[in-house]
């Protein structure tokens, strides 16, 4: 697997990856949906599988002597760490965003805090399982996959949003940075990080089982 | 034939076509070419062998070892080319190679270098910088220098000038007289005059022949004749096509020893005319 991630990192990575990394300074904005930081880290990944059909990746992958499964799996860590990388990027700024008490809590969303990291792993994690079992279903329909994902990445995020209005909890303990109320925004966080877990997992499983089973 | 590559009665369906127990082996040391027109079940073949397509049934079997069991080990020990390098034609060829080779423990850096010098390759260059001839060339390259005993190469010379095509052929016999393997999937049967030692014939995902190059070419004569010779004939000729000068067609070398005017066949009459028979 090493060797597989050195040629994802070497040949696959697309550059734009790196530059939509470098967006989490975006949690500074004072009023920004803060979601959409994270659905330009989905968007690199759709570069790179872009990339990946253009430039013959499943074929050249394919002649190395590695298991099918392991051009899945490649892919899924490779997704993975540019994900989290990506969020644990965002964290100290979004911390700093927190300190600017002149600034005014974020007029656009969700403030950047634990709850919101917490909704993102959610975001990430649907986007994951999406994107990947329908583009292993298929890999030359890469744009579909994307598409379909997108939409689902947003209407969840605006789902998350209008929670912050509708629901009087949200908007009391959770949309807000108040120490107090940390234990809540912990357990979200807690809670998106497992259901991100489980949502990549499961759509790693998925994507395994019918990339194994296409005729290339 | 030895246990450098056995097929036996591989079977595949898809809508409109079917692989129907394609059995073959080959030769080690030797060039066998893959011949058939375009659609017959070459690639679909080449493929299933690899894995890249799921047989419905067969075995496929690498130096007497299962496929699908000593995937990983087979695939150190082959070189697929299909048509020259085309994967990540914007990367230099030092970075696909440095990846290429992390992937192969019996990578010989030494041989990667002497083919580079040898196929005048600069790895500063990319795969889109390449004419054709070159992009198999540095595919040849990179699986000769992991060691591969056999290669597996579809349709190599197709797009390549005269000139470039030779220049390859002339690599295949000398890899060939090295102790590798060659199995060679192409529908310019001219190629193969020059470099095959066998051939396998696939006609309509079935295989028709399989045999040495000399001995199955020595098996068909070709005719030309007029109305009444077509007439008198037509039950023993195959392939019977219109010609320039009348009627053109095979027919085997048992049944023409009383015909002067019959000629040898080279490899591409007894294609032509075993595909015509069928219409």
């Amino acid at each position: 697997m090493k060797n597989m991630l050195y040629k994802e990192f070497r040949l696959a990575m697309h550059p734009t990856a790196f530059l939509f990394m470098a967006l989490a300074v975006m949690m500074l904005i004072p009023n920004y949906p803060y979601y959409v930081t994270f659905f330009y880290m989905t968007l690199a990944i759709f570069f790179i599988c872009l990339g990946g059909r253009e430039n013959h990746d499943i074929f050249y992958t394919m002649t190395l002597p590695v298991a099918k499964s392991s051009v899945v799996s490649a892919r899924f860590i490779m997704a993975v760490i540019l994900e989290i990388t990506q969020i644990i990027l965002a964290l100290p700024f979004a911390i700093l965003r927190s300190t600017f008490k002149s600034v005014p809590p974020n007029q656009a969303g969700m403030d950047a805090n634990a709850a919101m990291f917490g909704i993102s792993f959610v975001l990430l994690g649907l986007f994951n399982f999406v994107f990947f079992t329908k583009y292993y279903k298929d890999p030359d329909k890469v744009g579909k996959a994307f598409a379909v994902s997108s939409i689902i990445y947003f209407a969840a995020m605006l789902i998350a949003e209008a929670c912050s209005f509708a629901i009087p909890f949200v908007h009391e303990h959770i949309d807000n940075t108040l120490s107090a109320d940390m234990p809540y925004r912990l357990v979200i966080l807690a809670a998106g990080i497992v259901i991100y877990a489980v949502l990549t997992l499961v759509s790693y499983k998925k994507s395994v089982k019918s990339f194994c089973a296409l005729d290339l | 034939m030895s246990d450098i590559l056995t097929v036996d009665k591989l079977c595949k369906s898809y809508e409109k076509f079917r692989l129907d127990n394609v059995s073959f082996s080959l030769e080690k040391g030797k060039i066998t070419g893959f011949i058939g027109r375009n659609g017959a079940g070459k690639t679909t073949t080449l493929k299933s062998l690899l894995n890249f397509v799921h047989p419905d049934s067969g075995e496929i079997n690498f130096f007497g070892k299962n496929f699908s069991e000593a995937e990983n080990e087979i695939k150190q020990k082959i070189g697929f080319v299909s048509g020259g390098m085309d994967c990540y034609i914007k990367s230099k060829l030092r970075t696909i190679s440095t990846t290429t080779k992390r992937f192969y423990p019996e990578w010989d850096e030494k041989a990667y270098k002497k083919y580079l010098e040898l196929f005048s390759l600069d790895e500063s260059k990319t795969p889109s910088q390449l004419s054709a001839g070159m992009k198999v060339k540095y595919s040849l390259a990179l699986a000769l220098s992991h060691n591969a005993q056999l290669l597996i190469l579809d349709e190599p010379t197709s797009g390549l000038d005269p000139v470039s095509r030779d220049e390859l052929l002339d690599v295949f016999l000398e890899l060939c007289s090295g102790g590798k393997t060659i199995l060679f999937s192409t529908h310019i049967t001219s190629d193969l005059d020059k470099c095959a030692d066998n051939i396998i014939y696939i006609k309509n995902g079935r295989i028709l022949a399989q045999d040495n190059m000399e001995h199955y070419t020595a098996g068909y004569r070709l005719l030309e004749l007029d109305d009444e010779g077509a007439q008198i004939l037509k039950d023993k000729l195959i392939g019977c096509k219109k010609s320039r000068h009348g009627w053109s067609a095979l027919i085997k070398t048992m049944d023409c020893k009383d015909i002067p005017q019959a000629q040898p066949a080279d490899l591409e009459d007894i294609m032509v005319h075993m595909e015509k028979e069928e219409e």
